[in-house]
């Protein structure tokens, strides 16, 4: 019951935002996804066309949606398979498991999913502390930073986050920069479509774009888990919490020079985790409902 | 030098290599200090002497840092790699949760601690860890979280420089908040390390606040936090220092009340915590291995760190205490806990410097309530003090210390007696807190006043009182003004259950300087039950405002009945809506003095659109003033009811809505060429209440109803006030009283009712607190064992006549 009502309040909150964000942006649909199907689903991540999903489970196993035939299938029943998932320019699916040693250490092991064939196949041996999924335009990869270790070859363009560093690859040739003191770190490092410019978080300071050349363009401001909605915009998360649990999360539309920003679900909304390709974006809320976005904009 | 170059060269690669090696193996402890910055959501305890708001003061935010730091440094030297997600305490370090997350996430980390203190969000107040995994307690989303938790607890738990009031804890975050569903802790959320958010401790229990405030302490916990890690991984020996740790307090003084609300302190938190007392390490050859002082926190702890592992002795030592010495062994890789309750030096003989109450023959007497106290020159020996205690004649009475033993405060259990003489001797044996007994006994004497109790002239409801069910008033009326702070805590109303009722406390009246008694009045918020019994409690502790008290608790049965219900048999013979009256005010021994009175028609009412109100003030507390409400059918207000005479056997029935003035009404009644007059009731309640007149004493040939008396009685209650009538019944049956004939008795302890009487009888009916009969039969004995439990009354019928009472079945 709460969680329906949860719905309807969200639905309501959402359904305002046309008339209040009038010349600006419009919510044209939201759509409700796997409905009656899945169970709670966290992470979500598109792929550049928009027609395929991937989503962890509430137990961590990983699953791929695909839009055209309304198809779900489990990429694998490991536990953690969900985080940081990506799709490589290739289309496999690239994830990481983790598996506790006898001494209590964590294992991690790169593994790459091709759905044309069903087939899991292990990039990396088990390998203590971090390994990291890593999505090119060309295809993909497995880095384990600070190891200085590389199993994959990254070709193609991409970028992606290492402590207080974004590492940016373009035609398979690295660059690491450091624009912006960041004590804690950087996350969330993603190409723009037109491969010209890399949003990533610096924590502290908030969405931070920068240029190939590792200069800033813009900092957006203190928002999270930025995702290129087209060249020029960026949907991200604006979440607050009382330190323990979250008390608000909305979507933002934020203009990728920083010139301007709009919400696109009301904070009480609960909507967190973004993820945008083909011109739609999808979420998931506090209670691991799915959610399709459709946006206008009008600038 | 080539050979050096090579050989430095190599040097430097099997140092990387060895690094790299290490490093694999090295388990990664990512750190959260929770909360960031001194903003709203950063848990500011407010404690003396920082105010709202002060950095310097007590935040969650900074202790956790604390923490974090210690926690770091620590698990680096043990060889861990840390993480942390920040090392300074300002907003833009309040990292979101998602964000927190995330870091763990991409540093690779094996384990994961969020690093909290505890709040209860409520009055009360305890401290114990508690420790969280995500997940339903014992399953958790993380394989070996609860083992991590586990392995944790014992050693934050283990630590005796705090003080607890309860074990530690371990919950799963799903089933510690099960209203939040699968939420759980945001930092828990899609951590996909083994991840523990752990409340050390609670901050909102006052000395907990301050020991958070304390270094020492936040390095103990974050030391503690390392063993955990270490019993996880199976490094315990994997380091050869230890911990000694402990507090220093006095033996017995008191920990001051310093904050401006007092606050609840538990165990040896009661004790005042020594400040500046130095604290040395020494070997087993006297050497001073490390040396502290104890910090200025309100806390009094010390902290040895990394200490080999040994046998040694801790000395402690403060100009104003005797010094203490222990024998400690420390271990590898562990704490060891060592607490001082250090004895003050106390260089005199105690004696009384101060005494209360100061009595000479010719002074005044004093009151009976007053306690005696005896204020020292030291803190005294509690003991060895009350045994030398003798008073004269005897008192029962109990002892309580203040100023921490400096002042000792004796409270008679009930009062002195009145009018007497009392000799205190505080003999010389006794001592002080350091055992030296006083040089010479001490004496004190008073008198006492004649008036030792407070006296209660009248209460409503009284013992058996029928109580109309809404929102019913309560008032306590005494001999002197009642002291008013916090009285309305001192009465209560309970129900059958016990369950205590609310009152509505915006609409309490008391006593003012000035009034003749002293009294309370309030409205209980809801309704009562109709038919239910209840209870109303008079505290013991009720006192005037000179602290004399009642003598003993008051506990007083009443019945909640619906004044307004129907009476089956009745005729109404005036509805008191709008009818002129004449209204006669009158002294019996004066024709020039008379109360004042006026009428009106409002809305609080039984029967139809209004009753009527008489507002009424006597002037002076003097029994022959009076007024009546006259009906005279001259007046051209024709009414059949009102001229139909009263006979004996049948009830003049009156809904009379009280003020506890104890007017007296009467009903006077005009009889062949003589004037009757039959008492209706005494006014000695609140509220609407239906009330009958025996009307046997009428001549046969019956009388004409004329006039309604309302007269002063000689109490000092009453002079003004205001009662409401409604609806003036006539009928042949009797109403519902509690009016009854001498030898009638009702009994209905089985399956049965059964009336014995010196006569014979007729009938006996049951009727329902709503008027209505519900079982009848003919002679004494009535089958009720299919009735439904409850309040009921029984109507008994002798020789054409009723009476009624109240049984419960």
């Amino acid at each position: 019951m709460k969680k329906k009502m949860s719905i309807i309040m969200m639905l309501a909150l959402v359904a305002l935002l046309p008339t209040a964000l009038a010349q600006e942006v419009e919510v044209t649909s939201l759509t409700r996804l796997l409905e009656g199907v899945e169970g709670p689903a966290y992470f979500p991540v598109l792929n550049s066309a928009g027609d395929r999903l991937l989503f962890s489970t509430e137990n961590g196993a990983l699953k791929l949606y695909d839009f055209t035939d309304n198809v779900t299938t489990v990429v694998t029943r490991d536990y953690v398979a969900g985080n940081d998932a990506c799709f490589g320019g290739d289309g496999k699916v690239y994830f990481v498991t983790q598996q506790t040693g006898e001494d209590r250490l964590i294992y991690r092991t790169g593994q790459c999913y091709d759905a044309a064939t069903a087939a899991v196949t292990r990039l990396t041996e088990p390998h203590h502390g971090t390994v990291k999924a890593v999505a090119t335009t060309r295809g993909g990869g497995m880095k384990a930073p600070g190891a200085d270790r590389s199993w994959a070859s990254i070709t193609g363009n991409g970028a992606w986050t290492e402590g207080n560093r974004v590492h940016v690859t373009v035609d398979g040739k690295e660059r690491v920069f450091s624009p912006v003191d960041s004590w804690a770190g950087y996350l969330w490092a993603s190409l723009s479509p037109d491969g010209q410019r890399v949003a990533f978080f610096a924590a502290g300071k908030g969405i931070v774009v920068i240029d190939l050349r590792g200069q800033v363009v813009a900092m957006l401001g203190n928002y999270e888990m930025p995702c290129w909605y087209n060249n020029d915009y960026i949907v991200a998360q604006h979440a607050t919490d009382d330190g323990h649990q979250f008390t608000s999360s909305q979507l933002m539309l934020l203009k990728a020079d920083g010139t301007w920003s709009r919400e696109l679900s009301k904070p009480a909304s609960m909507m967190m985790h973004p993820t945008c390709g083909g011109g739609k974006i999808v979420c998931t809320t506090i209670d691991g409902l799915l959610y399709e976005l459709h946006i206008n904009i009008y600038q | 030098m080539k050979k050096n170059l090579f050989q430095s060269i190599v040097m430097a690669l099997l140092a990387v290599f060895a690094v790299n090696v290490a490093s694999a193996q090295q388990p990664h402890v990512y750190i959260n200090p929770g909360h960031g910055g001194y903003d709203s959501d950063d848990r500011n305890m407010v404690i003396y002497p920082f105010h709202q708001g002060d950095s310097a003061g007590s935040w969650e935010s900074k202790s956790n840092l604390r923490k974090g730091l210690a926690l770091q440094d620590i698990l680096q030297k043990k060889g861990y790699k840390t993480s942390i997600s920040r090392v300074t305490n300002t907003t833009s370090d309040d990292l979101a949760l998602s964000t927190i997350v995330a870091l763990c996430n991409q540093s690779g980390a094996d384990v994961f601690y969020s690093i909290h203190s505890n709040a209860t969000g409520t009055s009360s107040r305890v401290n114990f860890p508690m420790v969280f995994y995500r997940g339903y307690t014992g399953s958790p989303q993380i394989p070996n979280a609860d083992v991590l938790a586990a392995d944790l607890e014992p050693y934050l738990y283990a630590n005796q420089t705090t003080v607890w009031t309860g074990n530690f804890q371990i919950w799963g975050d799903w089933s510690f908040q099960p209203s939040w569903g699968t939420q759980g802790y945001g930092v828990l959320r899609g951590n996909y390390a083994v991840a523990n958010l752990s409340e050390g401790s609670f901050h909102d229990y006052i000395p907990e606040a301050y020991r958070l405030l304390g270094l020492q302490y936040c390095w103990l916990e974050g030391w503690n936090i390392s063993l955990g890690a270490d019993k996880y991984f199976n490094r315990l020996d994997n380091y050869n220092l230890g911990v000694i740790s402990g507090n220093v307090r006095d033996d017995r003084i008191k920990r001051l009340q310093e904050n401006p609300q007092p606050f609840l302190v538990f165990g040896d938190d009661n004790l005042m915590p020594i400040h500046n007392a130095t604290v040395r390490l020494l070997d087993q050859s006297g050497n001073e291995v490390q040396r502290t002082m104890t910090d200025t926190l309100r806390n009094g702890i010390y902290t040895f760190k990394f200490v080999a592992p040994g046998t040694y002795t801790v000395e402690v030592s403060e100009p104003s205490h005797f010094s203490q010495t222990a024998t400690v062994t420390v271990k590898a890789n562990a704490s060891t806990y060592q607490n001082f309750y250090l004895k003050r030096v106390r260089d005199t003989a105690p004696v009384v410097v101060d005494y209360s109450p100061v009595w000479q023959d010719g002074d005044p007497a004093v009151k009976c309530s007053v306690p005696i106290v005896l204020s020292f020159n030291w803190d005294m020996d509690s003991a060895t003090t009350c045994g030398a205690f003798q008073l004269d004649p005897p008192v029962e009475g109990t002892f309580k210390w203040e100023d921490s033993y400096y002042r000792l405060v004796f409270t008679p259990v009930d009062a002195f007696d009145v009018n007497t003489h009392y000799t205190l001797t505080l003999k010389k044996t006794a001592e002080h807190g350091g055992g030296t007994p006083m040089a010479e006994d001490f004496t004190m004497q008073f008198y006492t006043q004649p008036r030792n109790h407070l006296e209660e002239l009248a209460v409503f409801p009284y013992e058996g009182a029928p109580v109309h069910f809404k929102t019913p008033l309560v008032e306590l009326r005494v001999d002197s003004l009642l002291e008013t702070y916090n009285l309305f805590q001192r009465l209560r109303v309970l129900d059958s259950e016990g369950t205590e009722l609310a009152w509505n406390k915006r609409s309490i009246k008391y006593n003012k300087r000035g009034d003749d008694y002293g009294f309370v009045r309030i409205p209980l918020v809801g309704n009562l039950e109709v038919g239910q019994d209840y209870r109303l409690v008079l505290d013991v502790d009720i006192a005037d405002t000179a602290d004399i008290h009642l003598p003993a608790e008051r506990v007083i049965n009443f019945t909640a009945v619906d004044a307004g219900a129907d009476k089956p048999g009745m005729q109404v013979v005036e509805g008191f809506e709008k009818k002129e009256y004449y209204l006669n005010c009158g002294h019996a021994g004066s024709a020039t003095q008379r109360p004042s009175v006026e009428l009106s028609f409002v809305n609080d009412r039984l029967f139809g659109n209004a009753s009527m109100q008489i507002d009424y003030d006597f002037k002076a507390y003097d029994p022959n003033y009076y007024f009546f409400l006259s009906y005279n059918p001259d007046w051209g207000l024709e009414d059949d009811q009102w001229e139909k005479p009263f006979y004996p056997g049948q009830t003049l029935g009156l809904h009379v809505c009280g003020d506890m003035s104890y007017t007296k009404m009467t009903a006077e009644f005009r009889t062949n060429g003589d004037w009757v007059k039959i008492p209706i009731c005494t006014v000695d309640f609140h509220g609407w209440r239906y009330v009958t007149a025996d009307l046997s004493s009428l001549p046969e040939t019956g009388g004409k109803l004329r006039h309604i008396y309302f007269e002063r009685t000689s109490s000092i209650m009453g002079q003004t006030g205001t009662i409401k009538l409604d609806n003036l019944l006539r009928g042949e049956a009797s109403g519902i009283d509690e009016l009854g004939f001498a030898g009638v008795k009702v009994h209905a302890e089985g399956d049965y009712v059964v009336v014995s009487a010196d006569t014979w009888v007729q009938g006996v009916e049951l009727i329902d607190v709503n008027g209505r009969t519900v079982k009848a039969a003919g002679g004494n004995c009535l089958n009720v064992a299919d009735v439904t439990r409850g309040v009921y009354f029984v109507r008994v019928h002798i020789n054409g006549r009723t009476a009624t009472q109240k049984v419960k079945l």
